[in-house]
């Protein structure tokens, strides 16, 4: 269990748990400002994160920048158009702006001691869980 | 030279911290998984596998432990944040949920409870069936200019961002 891969994971973990908190992602309040285009703080903290890893992205392809545990270009993985996509997307948008909460900031409420997340978070094990079986159904992962 | 290192220090103990060194940071972090261990930010992925462990005579995905280590590092995460963000000591604290979710949602214990629940039962679905969140799909997929990432993302705050402002509407708040 302990090895230098969970290791680097949990540190991961905690950096994002972190980050996520520091952005205000954690408070249904900001997250209700930003679909309600109250306040636009955390579409600048998505747009950054999305942009600044964009040009990340594009330099390691590039410059054919290497993964320190592969020793490989880093590889570009697009996600599949998987059956269910639309359909998915649509439940989880209508569960995020029902609860203000999404799968990360559900794990990062719970440590900061918002303790309502734990309800949402067990929401989301059990839909998950039902996820997957029907993934397996539909014959795609 | 003291003042510079106190307002640096003020700084990281402030709750919030400005958006775009949070997302700069958050860009840097997630390109770090990927320069590290070749692996994208990922997070339904890992409640997925947590489901499969917890389910009695589930089989556990061994080489996928490191998801669910991830995830408690969010927790950590999270308490260290609470922890250092300038108040006394960690007091468990208390949500924030402003006046559209306290109209929006049930005011009985037991309605909010199944409130969540069930607002939780639809991310996690939405985020299997969709094929990641707003982690997997946003941060990390669109930043690789995948397609099916940008489609995912857009309609994660399309149907949020009606959804929403139809409650809103419909609520009167």
């Amino acid at each position: 269990m302990l090895n230098r891969r969970n290791a680097l994971f949990l540190a991961f973990g905690i950096g994002f748990g972190f980050l996520l908190s520091r952005a205000g992602a954690t408070s249904p309040l900001i997250i209700s400002e930003l679909l309600l285009f109250d306040d636009l703080r955390l579409l600048w903290v998505i747009a950054t994160a999305v942009v600044l890893g964009g040009v990340l992205t594009w330099f390691a392809r590039r410059r054919q920048w290497r993964a320190r545990n592969t020793g490989q270009p880093i590889t570009i993985q697009h996600k599949p158009f998987k059956r269910g996509l639309i359909v998915g997307a649509v439940l989880f948008g209508l569960g995020w702006a029902g609860t203000g909460v999404c799968p990360g900031t559900a794990l990062a409420m719970l440590g900061e001691g918002k303790w309502f997340a734990a309800w949402v978070g067990a929401g989301i094990v059990v839909g998950a869980g039902i996820g997957s079986w029907l993934n397996h159904r539909l014959g795609s992962r | 030279m003291m003042d510079l290192l106190e307002t640096l220090v003020d700084a990281f103990f402030a709750p919030l911290w400005p958006p775009v060194l949070v997302g700069a940071l958050i860009a840097l972090l997630a390109f770090g998984q990927r320069w590290l261990a070749d692996q994208p930010l990922s997070c339904s992925t890992g409640f997925a596998n947590l489901a499969t462990s917890l389910r009695p005579g589930g089989q556990r995905d061994r080489d996928g432990d490191w998801r669910i280590v991830f995830l408690l590092g969010i927790v950590l995460g999270g308490l260290l944040a609470a922890l250092t963000d300038g108040a006394p000591a960690w007091q468990g604290t208390a949500a924030e949920f402003g006046r559209f979710y306290s109209a929006l949602i049930p005011d009985s214990t037991l309605g909010s409870a199944l409130w969540w629940l069930i607002g939780g039962l639809l991310i996690g679905l939405g985020a299997r069936l969709a094929g990641g969140c707003t982690s997997g799909h946003t941060i990390a997929g669109v930043a690789m200019g995948a397609p099916a990432s940008i489609l995912a993302s857009a309609v994660f705050f399309a149907v949020a961002v009606g959804t929403a402002q139809l409650a809103a509407w419909m609520l009167g708040v």
